[in-house]
C-alpha cells in the first residue's frame, strides 16, 4: 500500500534534450521533484519552458535524456514497452489542452476506450462509461460523435477518458486552455471535486492564474529546474 | 484481441469526414477481389482444357501399347494378353494391327490420302477403348447389312466392313455404303517384272467421331482378323492395348506388362508405351502454361496487395494522432501493430471472399448450359443498377441501416442477373476453335484444392503487405504523434 505521507513520485535529477541534427537544445536540466499522495499540484513556467515535456516524461509518453522517475520507489524507465503501456493504462490518466478524442467512436466508445484496451468484459466497461460521463453531465451525450459535440463538451469527455481505469494520477496540459470562460469553469470545478472526492494525484501544467491559486501546491519552472 | 478489432473495424468503415479512406478500402478490396477472381476463372479454363483433352484421349486411346521394339508381330499374342489381364489393375488388353495405307475411292485410280488403319478384335477392343461410343453406325465389321449389300451388288471381292474418321470421309466424299480400296502392298504380277498394286476393297459401314483431330481425321477401323488375312499374319499382332483400372497408374504398371509380356529370341524385346509418353509433349506443354499463369496470377495479387499497403500507409497517416492517444490510454505497440494488421487483414479477406464468390461465379456462368433470357436483359437491367447505385450514393433513401442493406441486395441482385444474362459458355464452334481444342465449348473445370490454395496465399500475400505500414504506426512516438497535424 501506498503511504500518503510519502511521495508517489520522485523526480530525480532529470534532464531531457532535443537535437536538432548536431545541436543540442536543452530543455529539462536537472529537475528534482516530489508529487504526493492525493496531492493537487500545479506546475507553472513562461511557454516554452519545458512543462508540457516534463508532464509528458512523468506520463512515459517521452524518455528523459539523464535522471529518473521513482514511481512509487520503482524506476519506470527500466521497464519495457509493454510494461510501460500498462503502467500508463492502470496509473496515468491525461488530459490534454486539445481534447484528443478519437473522431471515429462515439463519446462513451471514447470514454470506454482505455479500460477495452486490457479488460475484454464490454458490458461492465460500458456502464462504468456511462456513469463517469453521467458525473461530468453528459448523460444525454453518449452516442454523439465528438465532432457533434461542444468545446467543454469534449473536454468533459476527455476527463471522464482518464478516470475510466481509477488512475492514481491524473495528468492534465492546460486542461482548459483552449475553452471559453464557462466553460473552464465548469471543468474545473470537475477537477476539484475529482480531487476531494476520490483523493486521485493531480499534476496540472497551467498558465491560468485562477487555477494555480485554487491548488495545494504550485511550483514554477525557470529555466529547466523547478525554482 | 477484442479491442484490435474493435477499432481497426470501426477505421474500416470510417465514413465520416475520412470518407476519402474508406473508398480507397473499397479499392482495395476491388483489387484482390479481381486478382482472386482471375487466377480461380484462369486456372478453371487451363484445368478444363486439361482434363478435357486427357478425357477424351484416354477414352480413344488405351491406357498402356504393348509392342515390340522393332515394331514387328507377336506370334501369340492371346497367351500375353491373357497373362497381361490377369495382372493387377488391369481391366482388359485387345489385340490389334497398326498399319499406315494408301487409300482410295472407287473408279479413281489415285492414292487420295495415306491413312493409319487398326485392325481390331471388336469386342476385345471395346473394353480397352470403348470405341463403339463413338461408332455412327454398324461394328459389325464381317456380316453388316451393307456388307451384304454390296457383296450382291458389286462383283468385285469385298473383304469386309471398315468404319472411318467423320472427317476423314467427309474430305473423301464418302457416304456409308460405298466402297474403299485400300492399297495393301505393291507386288510383282503375273507378268515378269510388272508390279501391281495389291489392293482390298471395303465397304464403309459406321463413321468414327470423337473430336479427337487425329482419330476423326486420320483412322479406318477394320477387324483384325481381315488384317491378319491382307498382310497374310495369322494369328498375329504388332501391338497390345491395355486398359486399367485408372490411368494414373500406367508409368508402374507398363514395367510389369512388359515384365509378363517376356523376352523371345525370336521376336526380340517388347516395349509397353503409357499414354503419358505418348502425349507427353502435349501434357507438358499444358502443364508449363499452367505454371506460367500461376505465376503471372500470383505477381497480379502481389500488385493487389501493393493497395493494400498504400491504404495502410495512408490511414497511418491519418491517424498518426489517434495512434498517439491510444498510447496514452495505454495501448502497446502490440495494440498498434495488432490494430493496422487486422485492418489490412480484413480488407485481404473480404477482397479474397468476394473474389472467391465472383471467379467461381463466373466459372458457373461459362459452363452452364441452361437457356438464359436474351442479352438485352442486361441492358434494361444496367439502368435501374446505375439508378441504383446513384440513390445509393446521392442518400435519397433515408439514412438508415435497413434501407441501404435493401439498396445493397437489390444492387447485387440486379449485378448478378445481369451477368447471368451476359456471361454464357464460350462457343469454340463459333469461333472457329473446335478443331484446335478439339472440343465444342470452352471447359471449366474448378479445382476447390487449387482454390483453397489460392486463397490461402492471397491471405498470406495481403497479410505480409499489412507488416511494414503496421510497423510503422506502432512506432511512432506518443509525443510526436499527439502533436501531428
Amino acid at each position: 500500500m501506498l503511504n500518503t505521507t510519502e511521495a508517489l513520485i520522485r523526480i530525480v535529477d532529470l534532464h531531457k534534450s532535443y537535437y536538432d541534427g548536431e545541436a543540442e537544445l536543452p530543455v529539462l536540466q536537472g529537475v528534482d521533484l516530489e508529487v504526493n499522495m492525493s496531492e493537487l499540484l500545479a506546475v507553472i513556467g513562461a511557454s516554452g519552458v519545458g512543462k508540457s515535456t516534463l508532464l509528458h516524461i512523468i506520463g512515459t509518453l517521452d524518455r528523459p535524456t539523464a535522471g529518473r522517475v521513482l514511481y512509487d520507489e520503482q524506476d519506470i524507465f527500466t521497464w519495457h514497452d509493454t510494461e510501460l503501456a500498462r503502467f500508463r493504462n492502470k496509473e496515468i490518466g491525461f488530459v490534454f489542452q486539445f481534447h484528443h478524442l478519437l473522431p471515429e467512436f462515439t463519446a462513451l466508445e471514447n470514454v470506454a476506450m482505455g479500460a477495452l484496451i486490457t479488460t475484454p468484459n464490454d458490458k461492465a466497461v460500458y456502464e462504468e462509461a456511462a456513469s463517469l460521463l453521467e458525473y461530468v453531465g453528459l448523460s444525454e451525450r453518449f452516442s454523439h460523435y465528438p465532432s457533434q459535440l461542444s468545446g467543454g463538451e469534449r473536454q468533459r469527455v476527455a476527463i471522464a477518458r482518464a478516470l475510466i481505469n481509477k488512475p492514481k494520477v491524473v495528468l492534465a496540459d492546460e486542461p482548459t486552455g483552449n475553452l471559453d470562460r464557462r466553460s473552464s469553469e465548469a471543468v474545473l470545478e470537475l477537477l476539484w471535486d475529482l480531487n476531494s472526492k476520490s483523493g486521485q494525484t493531480f499534476v496540472i501544467v497551467t498558465h491560468n492564474q485562477e487555477l494555480a491559486q485554487k491548488v495545494d501546491r504550485v511550483v514554477q519552472l525557470v529555466d529547466g529546474k523547478i525554482s | 484481441m477484442k479491442f484490435e478489432w474493435f477499432v481497426a473495424s470501426r477505421y474500416l468503415r470510417s465514413r465520416r469526414k475520412q470518407s476519402f479512406i474508406s473508398i480507397i478500402s473499397i479499392i482495395s478490396i476491388g483489387g484482390v477481389a479481381l486478382g482472386v477472381a482471375t487466377v480461380i476463372l484462369v486456372i478453371a479454363v487451363l484445368d478444363g482444357v486439361e482434363h478435357g483433352l486427357k478425357d477424351r484421349f484416354l477414352s480413344n486411346e488405351a491406357h498402356v501399347v504393348l509392342s515390340l521394339i522393332d515394331y514387328g508381330f507377336f506370334r501369340d499374342y492371346q497367351k500375353r494378353i491373357k497373362r497381361i489381364e490377369a495382372l493387377d489393375d488391369v481391366v482388359a488388353a485387345s489385340p490389334a494391327i497398326l498399319t499406315q495405307t494408301g487409300v482410295f475411292r472407287e473408279r479413281t485410280d489415285a492414292i487420295q490420302d495415306v491413312i493409319v488403319i487398326k485392325g481390331i478384335d471388336p469386342a476385345q477392343e471395346d473394353k480397352v477403348t470403348g470405341f463403339s461410343t463413338y461408332v455412327d453406325g454398324s461394328t459389325d465389321f464381317l456380316n453388316s447389312e451393307l456388307i451384304e449389300k454390296a457383296r450382291l451388288i458389286r462383283d468385285e471381292t469385298i473383304t469386309g466392313g471398315i468404319i472411318l474418321g467423320g472427317r476423314l470421309a467427309a474430305r473423301l466424299g464418302i457416304i456409308k455404303g460405298d466402297v474403299l480400296r485400300l492399297l495393301i502392298k505393291i507386288a510383282e504380277g503375273p507378268v515378269h517384272g510388272a508390279l501391281l498394286p495389291d489392293l482390298a476393297n471395303f465397304v464403309v459401314i459406321g463413321f468414327y467421331e470423337s473430336e479427337m483431330e487425329y482419330y476423326d481425321n486420320k483412322l479406318g477401323l477394320i477387324h483384325i482378323d481381315s488384317a491378319q488375312k491382307l498382310y497374310g499374319v495369322k494369328e498375329r499382332a504388332n501391338s497390345i492395348f491395355v486398359r486399367l483400372t485408372d490411368a494414373e497408374l500406367a508409368p508402374r504398371i507398363a514395367t510389369r506388362i512388359e515384365d509378363v509380356a517376356g523376352f523371345t529370341v525370336l521376336e526380340g524385346m517388347p516395349h509397353a508405351r503409357t499414354w503419358m509418353e505418348a502425349q507427353a509433349q502435349l501434357f507438358w506443354a499444358l502443364r508449363l502454361e499452367k505454371i506460367a499463369t500461376i505465376v503471372i496470377e500470383a505477381l497480379i495479387i502481389i500488385v493487389a496487395s501493393f493497395n493494400i499497403a498504400s491504404t495502410l500507409i495512408m490511414t497511418v497517416m491519418e491517424k498518426t494522432k489517434d495512434v498517439g492517444t491510444l498510447r496514452t490510454l495505454g495501448s502497446s505497440r502490440g495494440n498498434i501493430m495488432r490494430i493496422f494488421m487486422i485492418q489490412g487483414s480484413i480488407i485481404g479477406m473480404i477482397g479474397t471472399i468476394l473474389g472467391t464468390a465472383l471467379g467461381l461465379s463466373f466459372c458457373w456462368l461459362l459452363s452452364s448450359n441452361t437457356a438464359r433470357p436474351a442479352y438485352w436483359y442486361a441492358f434494361v437491367l444496367a439502368v435501374p443498377i446505375l439508378l441504383q447505385i446513384f440513390i445509393a450514393t446521392q442518400r435519397v433513401l433515408p439514412n438508415k441501416g435497413g434501407w441501404k442493406l435493401a439498396a445493397w441486395i437489390l444492387l447485387l441482385v440486379g449485378v448478378g442477373f445481369a451477368l447471368y444474362c451476359l456471361v454464357r459458355p464460350i462457343s469454340f464452334v463459333d469461333l472457329g476453335l473446335s478443331q484446335i481444342y478439339q472440343m465444342h465449348q470452352m471447359p471449366i473445370k474448378v479445382n476447390w484444392l487449387f482454390v483453397i490454395f489460392i486463397n490461402a496465399l492471397s491471405l498470406v500475400i495481403c497479410w505480409f503487405a499489412t507488416l511494414y505500414p503496421a510497423w510503422q504506426a506502432a512506432n511512432l512516438k506518443p509525443v510526436e504523434a499527439l502533436q501531428h497535424e
